[in-house]
């Protein structure tokens, strides 16, 4: 059997003369948590869609749940769960009505699909009842719900597109309690975010700029990558001008120096260089070596801030 | 049947019927807006402002004046004092009789009457009726009272008016407005209905299961042909103990000729919501498609009376085949080569749209 849940060779998706895609070539492993981390408009949608056999690639070659897809996404469809951006519930409908619609998609058996329905409400501990409207829900309780739905007809790959905009911090780790959850019963796990504490929590990132994967490696593995030399914080002992912040950030010694809360993070180019320089900064901050944080490292390789 | 079919159907329902607004929408604006067209809808001329230039020894041109007024046409014009031509460039009068110099009983004696009518012709076809309406009286009160029997034409027309009697104009334009609420309450409601899914995200929820383009087309229409023919027998109810138009044909015929419309109104909405990414362009777009075929299908404006190309149009017009049907099966009895016809007409149109919209219609995203 395959050990590769998804795979994808020079897939490009390509909009009139726009390239939403451009040859990217990732694998994912069974049973893995992954990551697609990169701001809007960096191809993560398109690339889901395409895996999800929602939308025909342009170009390359692509592999989900050892399928092969030549148009034919239909079997596609069928070994893999999606939980798009939006919200995919019908607002109008209860919960039973929402869940008995998406098991008739999948052709679902009815003793089949209650038994399941069953394990999905008590995997996301739902307690209401279920003639409640969608309506009615909390943003939370409603992703969880649409992740159920997504999660019916048990699927081998899923795929999560945001599964967490806009919803409150304890909803996102209850969330993302369930991702792991879900990572222990061997499923593999796709999913797009913009927030970095969620990101750290898969087993690989890959970070898209404009259509293209700039890295792709383990959290640590992308933090020791991006950064060969230490990362600072600089707390301000006093307050500071904005030119006083400008003249810093633009100092030869920093690859970046990028402003985090009230301090500052910041990656310098060499110990030496930095020796020579320290004394005068640490007459307006107190400096301490951290380890850079996933932030730190979309901002030094996605953003391009520095190199 | 299909699970996904079935569950399609439900969903539909559900969503459609359970919004207050649109079950009001469905099965209570129809009745009020057939009872208020079936009224407000007519080509009958009445209430005409008529003033009549007489002096008292005038008598037969005074008794077609009060002739005119005693029926139900013609009420008295504000003011009968002024010049004729004035009384109808202020709009004081629609139509003046003015009588030739000594009066029209003097003229009529002498034999050469000659009666003159002036007639507010802004709007032609009141005009027409009006010319119409006052010869008549004319003629009857020149016969009464002066016990007078014109010569009889070389050629009588003996008139016999078929199937409307009486002439009652809802007879003719109830069936019309009929056909009117069922294109709205179906082809619109598809239209939106498949619109809305695209605009609110669901739609790839849809699709991201393994569902084909007949689930996914069929899932979507058959609801609406299913709430479209549950209009037909509640406006037809209305149609005939309201108005009391009659149904003289079968009524299954009736209800095979709604359901061949009902499903080719469903069919264009859903070939329409291909065209359409959102539902401000599905409105526009229904508006757009529902003006012309309203136009072109009779139901104001005779047929007969447009160009030839035009003519040719209404043959794709939906609305005008079911009208005809409709005022065939109700008011004629329904001719079954009529019936026939055009409800393979109305088949052919469905089918085209059918063909259109699997073509145009894919299960992954453009």
């Amino acid at each position: 059997m395959n050990d590769l849940a998804v795979e994808v060779k020079g897939l490009s998706v390509r909009f009139g003369d726009f390239y939403a895609v451009n040859g990217i070539s990732f694998t994912v492993r069974r049973g893995e948590t992954f990551g697609f981390l990169g701001a809007n408009g960096a191809g993560k949608t398109t690339t889901i869609r395409v895996l999800c056999g929602l939308l025909r690639p342009s170009e390359g070659l692509v592999s989900v749940g050892g399928i092969s897809f030549d148009h034919n996404e239909q079997a596609v469809k069928a070994k893999v769960g999606y939980m798009s951006q939006k919200f995919t519930l019908y607002n109008d409908m209860t919960v039973e009505e929402n869940l008995n619609f998406t098991a008739s998609l999948r052709k679902m058996e009815k003793a089949t699909y209650e038994q399941r329905r069953k394990e999905l409400f008590d995997f996301i501990s739902f307690d209401k009842p279920l003639n409640t409207l969608v309506r009615d829900l909390s943003g939370g309780t409603k992703q969880q719900v649409s992740l159920a739905a997504a999660l019916l007809h048990d699927p081998e790959i899923i795929f999560l597109d945001e599964p967490t905009a806009g919803v409150t911090p304890a909803s996102r780790s209850r969330f993302w309690q369930l991702i792991r959850q879900l990572a222990k019963r061997n499923k593999t796990v796709f999913v797009t975010t913009h927030y970095m504490d969620e990101a750290e929590q898969c087993d690989r990132i890959a970070l898209m700029r404009e259509g293209r994967i700039i890295a792709l490696d383990s959290p640590e593995g992308l933090k020791t990558a991006a950064f060969s030399t230490p990362m600072l914080e600089f707390d301000p002992r006093g307050s500071l001008s904005f030119a006083e912040v400008s003249a810093f950030a633009r100092h030869d010694v920093f690859l970046f120096f990028e402003p985090y809360g009230l301090r500052f993070h910041a990656a310098i180019k060499s110990e030496d260089a930095w020796e020579t320089v320290r004394n005068g900064f640490e007459k307006n901050f107190t400096i301490k070596r951290i380890k850079p944080s996933l932030e730190d490292v979309f901002i030094q390789i996605v953003e391009g801030k520095a190199g | 049947m299909n699970k996904t079919l079935i569950g399609f159907i439900k969903k539909e329902l559900v969503q459609t019927l359970r919004d207050r607004r649109m079950r009001v929408l469905l099965f209570v604006m129809p009745v009020i807006q057939l009872t208020l067209f079936g009224v407000a809808l007519s080509n009958e001329v009445k209430n005409i402002r008529l003033a009549a230039v007489f002096d008292s020894k005038d008598t037969v041109l005074r008794n077609v004046y009060e002739r005119s007024i005693a029926g139900k046409w013609f009420i008295p014009a504000r003011s009968s004092e002024q010049d004729p031509f004035t009384m109808i460039e202020a709009g004081d009068a629609d139509a003046v009789l003015v009588p030739p110099p000594g009066g029209f009983t003097r003229a009529l004696g002498r034999g050469d009457a000659k009666l003159q009518l002036l007639v507010n012709a802004t709007n032609v076809v009141q005009a027409q009726s009006i010319e119409a309406y006052l010869q008549n009286i004319v003629q009857q009160t020149v016969r009464d009272d002066l016990e007078y029997t014109p010569l009889p034409p070389p050629i009588r027309i003996s008139t016999r008016v078929l199937f409307n009697p009486s002439l009652d104009t809802s007879v003719f334009m109830v069936p019309g407005v009929m056909c009117m609420l069922m294109l709205m309450s179906t082809m619109v409601l598809t239209n939106v209905a498949i619109v809305r899914e695209k605009e609110m995200g669901t739609f790839e929820m849809l699709i991201s299961a393994p569902v084909s383009r007949s689930e996914v087309i069929y899932g979507k229409t058959i609801p609406y042909v299913i709430l479209g023919m549950s209009n037909v027998p509640l406006i037809l109810g209305v149609a005939v103990f309201a108005f009391h138009v009659p149904m003289r044909g079968s009524l299954i015929a009736l209800f095979i000729a709604s359901f061949a419309f009902v499903c080719t109104a469903v069919a264009l909405g859903t070939l329409i919501s291909t065209y359409c990414k959102n539902q401000q362009q599905a409105a526009l777009a229904g508006f757009l498609f529902n003006f012309p075929m309203i136009m072109f299908s009779g139901m104001m404006f005779p047929l007969e009376n447009m160009p030839a190309v035009l003519r040719w149009l209404s043959f794709f017009d939906p609305l005008a085949h079911f009208m005809g049907l409709l005022r065939n099966i109700m008011i004629k009895g329904g001719q079954a080569e009529y019936v026939v016809t055009h409800i393979v007409y109305l088949t052919i149109i469905a089918v085209i749209c059918v063909v259109a919209s699997f073509r145009r219609f894919h299960t992954t995203l453009e």
